[in-house]
């Protein structure tokens, strides 16, 4: 019995494989002319397999006479038929223990046996998805490369990745040496730097592992380019609100200035690194970048003020200062310094008498 | 060798003098002595002990401020108590406070007029014996015989220095003379037979004042004991001499000559491997006012610091300068429900008084100030100046005020500001 199974199967196979016009015998055939695209999806609508059949009748199912053959345990071996009659397709569930299900494309759900399939339906059986589109499916615009592409291109190259990551152990040497108390050391220095900079790699490596586990090109220069980059940028608007907050008096609005354009900076990273690792529509690249920059904020501004004291006996001050030559902004004079110091005064007893 | 025997009998005659003397003043002393008990009304149990002496027939009590001060801030969670002599307890009710000298009345019920301790009408001389009595630790009355050395040195409020054990629980005590008059009121102790009184001239305006016109509510008083402490202290900072000093030669610093603001000097110039060479001088004013065991307030501090780079580039040399000045903290200690948060001012000042001389500097300044929540007017104020127009060198102008108001503070700040500068 198993050996007349395997010699059908194997004809079968054969036969997919082979452009079925004349050899099949099949008296349908030079009636109606079948032709289907069956895709073998995920859950999420992923493209696993694509079948292109020229034929009026395709067997689904998990042995090894069917036309498309599936593995998903929860199918039955001759689980499903679809056949071409008088212009449309239609679906024969065989008794199947899990049955047949058809997703119309407005999500609406309905047993699939006897049911007409449109293109882009798609059916559920057991774990598995099969979506059928016909030749005449309307695919979608020719997308045409943005400008970003040329700036990537650039930034990919091995000498611009070099070029950021030595730029960054740089600012990430001189940031220690800076705050280091005592004699530095340049091995030391350099060990630093270069720790650090393997713990920064790790955000574009994990975001091209990701790419590459949902079976996209994982572009790891690109990522590595566009990430120290973008760390570099991050340090500079550091510096720059340094010489604000230096330059400037009690000032919330240059604060709050700062704070965008980091967090746009942080928006920017996250949407470049998802539009080189990923091919996902404007709409939901932005929503991803957005959220993962609100996660990034929003949680280290949760975590801030869930740490902060009830009370604070320490005054909260701007401490920024910097070498003269950072000075940019003239001097007031103490009696302008008294005048609005003043103001405290009447602001802290209001807090006084708070409760 | 008779005149040997005759000094060791001397000797032997005065101590037995001294003892007995002791016992005697003790056991007709003991019934105005009392220990006062501070009972926290939910659990029942005491939270604070010290003594106190009756000084009036009609059962008025001296006794320290800070033996009731829980009371005196959270009058509904505690209640007095004085335990006598012969175990009675009973509750008593506070009538008056002097919260600078730390000085507080509580009045007994009495049926009949009692015996007190009479308060000296003069000042005991210099090396004059005196004993202190109290109940320290709760061990039961005891008698300290010491001696009377005079007002403590460099003190803005009085305190006598008495040599003689002084411990906890002490507090409100009485110390008398020969004659049993009270000279004076334990308050504090410094270790190693070193005590410290409050002078009963103190006791004697208390009193008086309090049978003039009983103060109405204790916050008030308190409050206007405070302001008038602040307004005497300010004005004798802000009126006196303010010297001119070199700091390590190369920058002017104010050192305000009066007694009771004492300074201190530090430098690391023998560590050679100090990145930064740095000289340190301090002042500040030794006492402050105990309001309750988290809140103090009254203090003073005035700290400079010149600092110069040793081989370091002018960016390392910010970088750890601004470490230096990135942690100034309150010089008083306060707790949330006695102190707003503070509030803080930061700008780029350079004063008028050198602007345009060799002497010019121009500082970061910040001002920071926090408000009293049950003495409204009171604040705490913290400056720090530091120094941005020199490359290589750098000086922090530093002061913290406790419990002014905002004309003292501005008036000081604005004179402070003005006196620091390069030489």
């Amino acid at each position: 019995m198993e050996v007349d199974i395997d010699v059908v199967a194997d004809g079968q196979t054969s036969l997919i494989n082979k452009t079925p016009d004349f050899k099949v015998p099949s008296d349908k055939l030079s009636i109606d002319n079948g032709e289907i695209i069956i895709e073998e999806i995920t859950r999420n609508h992923k493209l696993l397999h694509r079948h292109r059949l020229k034929q009026n009748e395709v067997s689904i199912g998990r042995n090894y006479q069917n036309d498309i053959i599936l593995t998903d345990p929860h199918i039955c071996p001759q689980h499903l038929s679809i056949s071409f009659t008088q212009g449309t397709w239609r679906i024969n569930d065989n008794n199947s223990i899990n049955g047949t299900v058809l997703e119309k494309d407005n999500a609406e759900k309905q047993d699939a046996h006897q049911q007409e399939i449109n293109d882009g339906d798609v059916i559920i059986l057991g774990k598995s998805q099969l979506r059928i589109l016909f030749k005449d499916h309307q695919v979608a615009d020719t997308i045409a490369f943005s400008p970003f592409e040329s700036l990537i291109d650039f930034i990919r190259s091995p000498m611009a990745v070099f070029t950021s990551i030595a730029l960054f152990m740089l600012i990430a040497a001189n940031i220690t040496y800076l705050n280091q108390p005592t004699e530095a050391n340049i091995s030391q220095l350099f060990v630093g730097a270069f720790s650090k900079s393997l713990l920064f790699a790790l955000w574009p490596a994990g975001v091209a592992l990701v790419s590459h586990l949902t079976k996209h090109d994982p572009r790891i220069l690109a990522q590595l380019g566009i990430s120290f980059t973008f760390f570099i940028l991050m340090w500079l608007s550091d510096l720059l609100e340094e010489i604000l907050a230096f330059n400037s008096a009690s000032n919330s609005l240059l604060g709050l200035f700062i704070t965008l354009l980091t967090i746009g900076l942080a928006f920017s990273l996250f949407w470049l690194n998802s539009y080189i690792g990923f091919h996902v529509s404007a709409k939901r690249r932005i929503a991803v970048a957005f959220s993962i920059t609100t996660l990034l904020f929003g949680g280290t501004y949760l975590l801030q003020y869930s740490q902060k004291p009830e009370f604070n006996p320490h005054p909260r001050y701007n401490a920024t200062i910097m070498a003269p030559s950072y000075l940019i902004a003239p001097s007031n004079n103490v009696e302008a310094f008294i005048k609005d110091s003043n103001a405290l005064f009447e602001q802290a007893s209001k807090d006084a008498q708070k409760e | 060798m008779k005149a040997f025997f005759t000094l060791i009998f001397i000797l032997i005659s005065s101590t037995t003098y001294a003892k007995e003397q002791a016992e005697e003043i003790f056991a007709q002393l003991t019934p105005s002595l009392y220990q006062i008990k501070l009972i926290d009304k939910a659990s029942g149990e005491k939270s604070s002990i010290g003594s106190g002496f009756q000084i009036s027939s009609d059962g008025i009590i001296a006794t320290n401020y800070h033996v009731i001060s829980s009371y005196a801030r959270h009058p509904e969670k505690y209640r007095i108590e004085y335990l006598d002599y012969q175990g009675e307890t009973a509750q008593v009710e506070l009538i008056s406070v002097d919260v600078i000298n730390d000085l507080a009345l509580i009045k007994r019920q009495v049926e009949a007029e009692m015996p007190f301790f009479k308060l000296s009408d003069k000042k005991p001389i210099k090396g004059e014996k005196l004993f202190a009595l109290g109940n320290p630790h709760d061990l039961g009355m005891i008698v300290v015989p010491g001696t009377y050395n005079g007002l403590k040195k460099e003190s803005f409020n009085e305190r006598i220095h008495f040599t003689g054990s002084i411990n906890s629980g002490m507090s409100g005590g009485p110390v008398v003379n020969k004659s049993e008059r009270v000279v004076g009121i334990n308050v504090a102790t410094s270790g190693n037979q070193i005590g410290f009184l409050v002078p009963h001239d103190k006791l004697v305006n208390l009193f008086n004042d309090y049978n003039i016109k009983a103060p109405a509510d204790i916050k008030q008083q308190m409050a206007e004991q405070l302001h008038a402490n602040q307004n005497k202290l300010m004005k004798a900072l802000i009126n006196s001499t303010w010297q001119n000093k070199e700091l390590d030669g190369k920058a002017l610093i104010p050192i305000i000559e009066v007694p009771f603001i004492r300074c201190w000097g530090d430098s690391n110039t023998d560590k050679t491997d100090a990145l930064i060479k740095a000289a340190i001088a301090s002042c500040s004013l030794d006492e402050n006012t105990y309001l309750s065991s988290h809140f103090f307030t009254g203090s003073i501090e005035i700290q400079f610091r010149y600092m110069q780079a040793r081989n370091l580039s002018d960016n390392k040399f910010y970088h750890l300068y601004q470490q230096q000045i990135s942690r100034a903290s309150a010089g008083n200690r306060a707790g949330k429900d006695d102190v707003s948060e503070y509030q803080c001012h930061h700008d780029l000042i350079t004063p008028d008084s050198t602007a345009n001389t060799s002497k010019a500097i121009n500082n970061k300044s910040v001002f920071c100030t926090r408000a009293y929540k049950d003495f409204p007017g009171l604040f705490d104020v913290l400056y720090l100046g530091a120094s941005v127009d020199k490359n290589q060198q750098a000086l922090v102008s530093h002061f913290t005020l406790a419990g002014v108001n905002q004309e003292n503070a501005m008036a000081f700040t604005g004179k402070f500001m003005e006196a620091v500068s390069w030489k």
